[in-house]
């Protein structure tokens, strides 16, 4: 594979972005180093391109992107993924507020926790938390599959309108318009194939223990 | 928008909190261009009732002595330094001994009475250091980086509510008990509420800033015996708004998160030091760690020494 390795240190994330996307045009994969936690890193970008993140990205990273797959090695701050029509956002760390908000397809997958309003206003795509979600997951969703592997505080699907969240942990409450539902045979089969992709080994216990939450 | 951040070291040792707060200030000027400021806690090594008064005097001739000669009518001045700032008027910072606490916001009282003259805070155990302007500008301007202490709270503003001068900049202190400041990102909207009841108690209030008005009410906590970390969980229930609050005393920190955790807030914890921000870039700038741990909504940590 070609790669290209950026030096984000003391780089303005403009100074970044524009350079992320004029070697994305002529690279396979495009690896940056000292991140900083800066905000934006890859809004906007589009394309087939693989782009590792040494460390930790701020606020909205990927925001609006269509066809990346970003990797990231650290944690990220409030809205990863943001607006995603399609393409793939891993996070090997945590997330904070809004992992996944209004997204309309790809996958944001975070190993970690991630803090409030995990995946609100989604529309379609797939949001997968290997840890815990924090108050009101699932707020207002529209449309595609919320997947938490681990517990939910309080509020879950409030305001759901469309769309799926499965829950392997505990679900301390449920918000308004959310109720549980039996995870069919083919929700099973389906969950079974993205988190085996993404490389979370679950037994069938655990796959028999999913719990379904849908609009009222 | 405004950016909080606080660290504290738990070797309880002196080290150097105005380099690492402004490192962490600097990683947030995004979140508050108007203004920036600092409590350094453990600065000042003071005996039993000194203060350092930071006071904001106009440049205008005359200003300064008057300033001088009430001073001296109230207190022995044991050291001064006039520090050159922006706009009309300078911070005029010296250290003066008073019988006893209480007699400390009477005398601040009697100088604010003076024209063209504002007392920014009295302090023993702390020095606030706060002013409009960047962060590294301020941070020159007053020689922090070479502030050594225990811990301390500092913030970048980025005005909603109130005037954006040298006042109205974070942190803010009360004097119903020593050395209590307050950073804050949020509103608070039953302010008049949380008001009411401390003015009937007889606390006093200089301004119309929620974050004043929350050091007030954490302060009025802690003097009724609450620990930090009982007055900041008080605080959750019940204050309404969005907020993200960084409290200092003499010998903690701690922060709360309003219970829809509409404000950020970040943590670090390590064998060497607590330490929180708004935002993760500013934990990196003291510590080497991927520990971070986003607050929940309505959670409240705080450390002690």
């Amino acid at each position: 594979m070609d790669e290209y390795v950026i030096d984000a240190k003391g780089m303005d994330v403009k100074e970044l972005n524009r350079t992320i996307k004029r070697q994305a045009k002529e690279h396979d994969c495009l690896i940056i180093d000292n991140p900083e936690s800066e905000h934006n890193i890859c809004a906007g970008l589009t394309g087939e391109v693989d782009i590792i993140i040494n460390g930790s990205a701020g606020y909205f990273v990927g925001t609006m992107v269509n066809g990346p797959k970003i990797h990231i090695k650290g944690n990220a701050g409030w809205f990863a993924g943001d607006n995603m029509t399609e393409g793939e956002l891993i996070i090997e760390g945590t997330a904070g507020d809004g992992a996944g908000q209004g997204i309309y397809g790809g996958t944001v997958i975070v190993k970690g926790n991630t803090g409030s309003r995990t995946g609100e206003i989604m529309k379609g795509g797939t949001v997968i938390i290997g840890g815990n979600s924090g108050y009101m997951t699932g707020l207002l969703m529209m449309g595609g599959r919320l997947i938490i592997l681990g517990d939910v505080t309080d509020d879950v699907g409030e305001s759901i309108m469309r769309g799926t969240i499965f829950v392997l942990g505990e679900v301390k409450s449920l918000g308004k318009n959310a109720v549980m539902d039996e995870a069919t045979s083919e929700d099973i089969d389906d969950l079974r194939e993205i988190l085996t992709e993404y490389g979370f080994n679950l037994s069938d216990d655990d796959y028999s223990n999913f719990k379904k939450i849908v609009n009222m | 928008m405004c950016g909080i951040a606080g660290v504290i070291y738990k070797d309880r040792k002196s080290h150097p909190i105005g380099e690492a707060l402004t490192s962490m200030l600097e990683s947030l000027q995004h979140r508050g261009p108007d203004s920036a400021g600092y409590a350094l806690y453990g600065s000042l090594d003071f005996p039993e009732n000194y203060y350092q008064l930071n006071i904001q005097v106009n440049r205008r001739k005359g200003t300064l002595d008057n300033l001088k000669s009430l001073l001296s009518q109230i207190t022995p001045i044991f050291e001064e330094e006039l520090i050159r700032s922006v706009g009309d008027s300078d911070v005029y910072k010296c250290k003066i001994a008073l019988d006893e606490y209480s007699l400390l916001k009477p005398c601040i009282r009697e100088i604010d009475e003076l024209d063209d003259v504002r007392v920014i805070n009295g302090s023993h155990s702390f020095e606030m250091i706060k002013d409009v302007g960047k962060v590294k500008d301020i941070a020159e301007r007053f020689d922090v980086y070479n502030r050594m202490g225990t811990h301390g709270i500092g913030h970048t503003r980025f005005a909603t509510e109130s005037g954006v001068d040298r006042y109205h900049a974070h942190p803010y202190q009360s004097y119903i008990i020593p050395d209590i400041t307050v950073v804050h990102n949020g509103q608070i909207t039953n302010y008049w509420k949380i008001r009411d009841p401390l003015e009937r108690k007889g606390h006093t209030f200089e301004s119309y800033n929620d974050t004043e008005c929350i050091v007030h009410y954490m302060a009025d906590k802690l003097n009724q015996g609450y620990k930090l970390e009982e007055a900041l969980d008080q605080a959750v229930i019940d204050l309404d708004g969005p907020f993200s609050i960084l409290v200092g005393t003499p010998n903690g920190i701690g922060i709360a998160k309003d219970k829809l955790g509409l404000r950020p807030g970040v943590m670090v914890e390590t064998d060497e030091i607590f330490a929180v921000a708004s935002e993760e870039m500013a934990l990196h700038d003291v510590t080497d760690s991927d520990e971070i741990e986003q607050i929940a909504p309505g959670e409240t940590r705080a450390y002690t020494i």
